[in-house]
């Protein structure tokens, strides 16, 4: 899911070519973004729309040539002034009198011959990794710039940059050069990105670019183009830049009399590998342009100040959310003084809003998280780990937000439970870090899915590797961390390659909350006066069918619902209650004949309670759901969604060794295996493991240490 | 040993009355930091001189009265209009076209009659604290101050009088000082304030007051009303010698930007030195962009 649409997205057409562009928010100095096409296209801002847009108008293009745009045949529709045509429509039919333009390597050089001839509508010129004849490139560029005409056989590494190789095997182009392009280790997701946007193009129009391309041919006439820019300027420009030296971001800023920005050990695609850091560079050019208005307010004396603590609660699923209210209660009788506020978004919100804490008002910026991951999930299927790293806009997103928060500097705690996004980034962008900092979790270790083969084995142990390099490097960003478990509970798997067990590593850098489960579950005699209030009979079995708060579990609730009448004729006391949550409309789920057993009921508040009075539960592999059941010592199934690492490894890990629940394959239960499971279960007495109480207490300790 | 010496330092004569000035750093554009009541001389700005003489030209000069400026007799040489003929004299010696105008307290009288009757010389103005006629000074000020009668031991407020002064200078102005920081652990910016104050007398400062009588309401408000520059109003929630409610009002007068200090009280720039820099100068880069 994109982390923001869109506000308008249309069409120029000059000579009938069309040009596609989007128009992001309404307010502030206007930003066009240009991509280098068409290798690449619009989408590769991925990572500065969201942030930029809520400062700026950010209007994007799709040069002709890839993306949504047309890819007209033959050099000349690429030729001199074209793009810089096209750039000048778009900024004419969204009605932007002035903008600041941002270009990525060869749109560089449409960046600034705009400027150059449209001095009146460039106010500043941002230059990514500048590709403009003003220095030497390096010596791999030679053969194929030499070459690029002849048939070569079988070209390999920068060689294939050819037109003859493109038109036989195009795609290896792309798959070799954005590999030399992203240095910068973990980088594979950049990567994918990439390649993918190159390959939504064709050969025949990236040698009709190439061939066509409007740029300066040589040092004096690139050198002519930068002395007539009269607006500011800034270069950002990596010293691993293989496809541009960093010499020539060098000379541009110093002809432009612009200003430099050198990422050291960066690549060639900064605002895709270091979008944090490119973002901020953006929005301080812009700001010192248009003169950022001095803002009044409050500001108070240092030891005026309440101390503050701000929750982020990861929004998928919405177990996180109870489990938080609960280490907050306890924190606060630690540290009355303690004022919290939280970074939430729905469906967390709905939770904080009953319990009525503190939500920033800077939340409404948020990208939801929970909309992505069941945007990416269908029939019982989600896989979790290639969710997380496509939710990677969102995460960028999402960060800059934060980071807008914090540095008002209002808070001295950041507790993030599992919030990713700051604890990633904080990483990458040290610096950057404001108050001490709690990082919680309920695993540790991405691992592959069977299935994934060896190239999500490697895609896992790279992730897993970059967050152990994270800690290595950094042990001050993480003040505290916390397992929400035991040890006990971690996977005795490895990091996959050559990194260390899980187990042993965390011990080393976590310490133990035990589980927290937000809800004190009902002692045995509680339970018949539970029932009664519940309208659960002595004489009835009660089966709940349940699903959480996701869009992802229809297709388990019909599996179970045909399972209904032999499980019916197997236990004759079986009251069947299947419970939709609030994504799933309980009468778009294909019904039965009435039956007085089987009922369908949408959302139903505090399920929590039933599922601790029921006789037996079928469930999702969540964590939350099944360690609630685990805590109320009910029998239960639990169905992991297919491909999600966590449910399938780390949850059942845990209720393994708690002893609780039965897992099941959905793929192979059909209604008559979940029937017969039903009746083997049921109304089971169960004497497994009790799950700790005191998990948020000794949660709420290890935090207020820091306070 | 002080953090920064100054560039350039330099004296003028204007009717009789030698002010002295000094001149730190050679950036743009151009901040004066002006003089305040003559109760204490321009030492006051030590915290803002090192770092805004970094990114800026910064003039200081003694006001009449204080420091090694001189500190003629008569009331006359006090008012308002003085003061801003001496700023606009350091700014001609040093070739100064135009600055940004940054004043505390009392020095909002010479600030605004230069914004109002001298506009091409103003970049913009920052008024901390300002003493402004525009609301009731503190409760306890009202009540209790009365310069010109002769008070038994004075206690509070009724310290702030001309009697009092001749008779005990140090008891007024430890007292004053006492009301400038209400923030907790501010000893050495109160010894700091008593030690300029005891550099000047009671005679010059009693002048100094009636100097003041024609800054009617009517006229601060014309003067407010008339200026047309960027402004930002600096004022502490706590301060007690002259209240928030008189920054908020010259803001909204002059269209300027209101920052608030909550806890602060009102000599911010000596007492949350860091918080005031970084305003001054995110002021002066915007308006002197």
């Amino acid at each position: 899911m994109r982390a923001r649409r869109p506000d308008r997205a249309d069409v120029v057409e000059r000579d009938g070519v069309k040009v596609a562009y989007e128009v992001f928010g309404h307010d502030g100095p206007g930003l066009l973004l240009i991509p280098a096409a068409p290798i690449g296209h619009a989408r590769s801002w991925k990572g500065l729309v969201p942030f930029l847009s809520r400062h700026s108008t950010v209007v994007t293009v799709d040069p002709r040539g890839n993306g949504p745009s047309d890819r007209p045949a033959g050099s000349a529709a690429y030729g001199p002034g074209e793009m810089v045509a096209d750039q000048l429509a778009v900024l004419d039919a969204v009605g932007l009198t002035r903008a600041v333009v941002v270009a990525h390597c060869h749109a560089v050089p449409w960046a600034l011959r705009l400027a150059a001839e449209n001095a009146d509508r460039v106010s500043g010129v941002v230059a990514i990794a500048p590709a403009i004849a003003l220095a030497r490139r390096d010596q791999h560029w030679a053969e194929p710039t030499e070459r690029w005409a002849e048939e070569v056989d079988d070209p390999t590494g920068w060689g294939m940059c050819n037109r003859h190789f493109w038109r036989q095997d195009y795609p290896a182009w792309p798959r070799f050069f954005f590999d030399q392009l992203l240095p910068e280790p973990h980088s594979t997701k950049q990567y994918e990105d990439a390649v993918s946007w190159a390959l939504e193009t064709d050969p025949e129009t990236m040698i009709a670019e190439r061939e066509g391309r409007d740029a300066p041919r040589n040092r004096d006439a690139a050198e002519a183009l930068c002395r007539s820019i009269r607006c500011p300027t800034l270069v950002i420009h990596g010293t691993e830049d293989r496809c541009q030296p960093v010499a020539i971001g060098q000379q541009l800023a110093e002809l432009t009399g612009g200003t430099l920005a050198v990422l050291e050990g960066a690549g060639h695609l900064p605002q895709g590998r270091e979008p944090v850091k490119v973002n901020r560079l953006i929005k301080e050019f812009v700001d010192s342009i248009e003169g950022e208005p001095m803002r009044g307010g409050v500001w108070t004396r240092g030891l005026d100040r309440p101390k503050r603590a701000l929750y982020l609660s990861s929004p998928i699923g919405l177990g996180h959310a109870r489990r938080d209210v609960a280490v907050v209660k306890e924190l606060k009788r630690l540290r009355p003084e303690l004022e919290v506020d939280w970074l939430a978004q729905h469906p967390v919100t709905s939770v904080l809003e009953a319990e009525g804490e503190r939500i920033h008002p800077a939340s409404a910026w948020l990208a939801n998280e929970s909309a992505h991951m069941a945007s990416e999930s269908c029939e019982h299927d989600l896989h979790c780990f290639q969710a997380l790293r496509r939710m990677d806009e969102i995460l960028v997103a999402n960060f800059m937000v934060f980071q807008e928060v914090v540095e008002e500097g209002l808070y001295d705690l950041v507790i993030g439970d599992e919030a990713w996004d700051v604890d990633h980034f904080w990483h990458e962008n040290p610096e950057l870090k404001r108050g001490d900092h709690v990082w919680m979790t309920d695993f540790v270790g991405y691992l592959p899915m069977p299935d994934g083969g060896e190239h999500e084995a490697f895609l896992t142990a790279d992730y897993n590797a970059e967050m152990i390099e994270h800690i290595a490097r950094y042990p001050r960003i993480r003040d505290a961390a916390i397992f929400v478990g035991n040890p006990d509970d971690i996977v005795p798997d490895t990091f996959g390659g050559d990194l260390p067990g899980i187990r042993s590593w965390t011990e080393a850098h976590f310490a133990f909350s035990g589980y927290i489960t937000g809800f004190t579950p009902p002692d045995p005699d509680e339970i018949p006066a539970i029932r009664a209030e519940l309208g659960y009979h002595d004489d009835e079995q009660v089966c709940i069918v349940a699903v959480g708060g996701s869009g992802v579990g229809r297709a388990l609730l019909e599996k179970v619902i045909a399972a209904y009448p032999l499980a019916k004729r197997l236990t004759p006391e079986l009251r069947m209650v299947v419970v939709t949550g609030p994504r799933i409309d309980p009468g778009s789920l294909p019904s039965l004949p009435s039956d007085p057993g089987l009922e369908v009921r949408g959302y139903v508040d505090r399920l929590y309670r039933h599922l601790s009075v029921c006789d037996l539960a079928v469930v999702q592999g969540g964590l939350t759901t099944t360690m609630e059941l685990a805590a109320a010592k009910r029998p239960f199934l639990y169905f992991p969604l297919r491909h999600h690492f966590e449910q399938n490894f780390h949850v059942r890990h845990r209720l393994d060794r708690y002893g609780a629940g039965r897992c099941m394959d959905y793929t192979t239960s059909d209604p008559d295996v979940i029937a017969a499971a039903i009746a083997d279960h049921i109304g089971d007495t169960v004497a497994h493991r009790d799950v700790e109480t005191d998990g948020a207490a000794r949660a709420a300790r290890l935090i207020a240490e820091l306070v | 040993m002080r953090a920064v010496a100054a560039d350039a330092e330099g004296s003028f004569t204007r009717d009789g009355v030698t002010v002295h000035y000094a001149r730190h750093g050679s950036g743009t554009p151009t901040v004066v930091l002006l003089p305040t009541w003559s109760l204490v001389h321009s030492r006051h700005w030590k915290f803002q001189v090192p770092y805004l003489a970094r990114h800026f030209t910064v003039l200081t000069f003694d006001g009449r009265g204080s420091g090694r400026s001189d500190r003629p007799a008569s009331p006359a040489s006090y008012s308002a209009a003085e003061f801003a003929a001496d700023a606009l004299a350091v700014m001609d010696a040093t070739e100064t076209e135009r600055a940004v105008l940054v004043s505390v307290s009392r020095g909002a009288l010479w600030s605004l009659q230069l914004c109002a009757e001298h506009p091409e010389r103003v970049a913009g103005a920052i008024f901390i604290a300002p003493t402004v006629p525009f609301a009731l000074p503190p409760l306890e000020r009202v009540v209790l101050q009365r310069f010109d009668e002769v008070v038994e031991d004075p206690a509070g407020w009724e310290k702030y009088n001309a009697h009092h002064w001749k008779a005990d200078y140090r008891d007024f102005v430890e007292f004053f000082a006492g009301r400038m920081f209400t923030e907790p652990h501010s000893t050495k910016q109160h010894e700091d304030a008593v030690g300029w104050a005891l550099e000047t007398d009671p005679a010059t400062l009693i002048a100094t007051q009636y100097g003041l009588d024609h800054c009617t309401p009517q006229a601060i408000g014309r003067l407010a009303a008339a200026t047309r520059c960027p402004v930002l109003v600096i004022h502490g929630s706590d301060d007690a010698v002259r209240i928030h409610a008189q920054g908020a009002s010259l803001a909204e007068r002059t269209g300027g930007t209101l920052v608030t200090l909550e806890g602060s009280g009102h000599f911010p720039h000596t007492r949350d030195p860091v918080r005031v820099n970084l305003l001054i100068r995110q002021f002066v880069e915007g308006v002197g962009r």
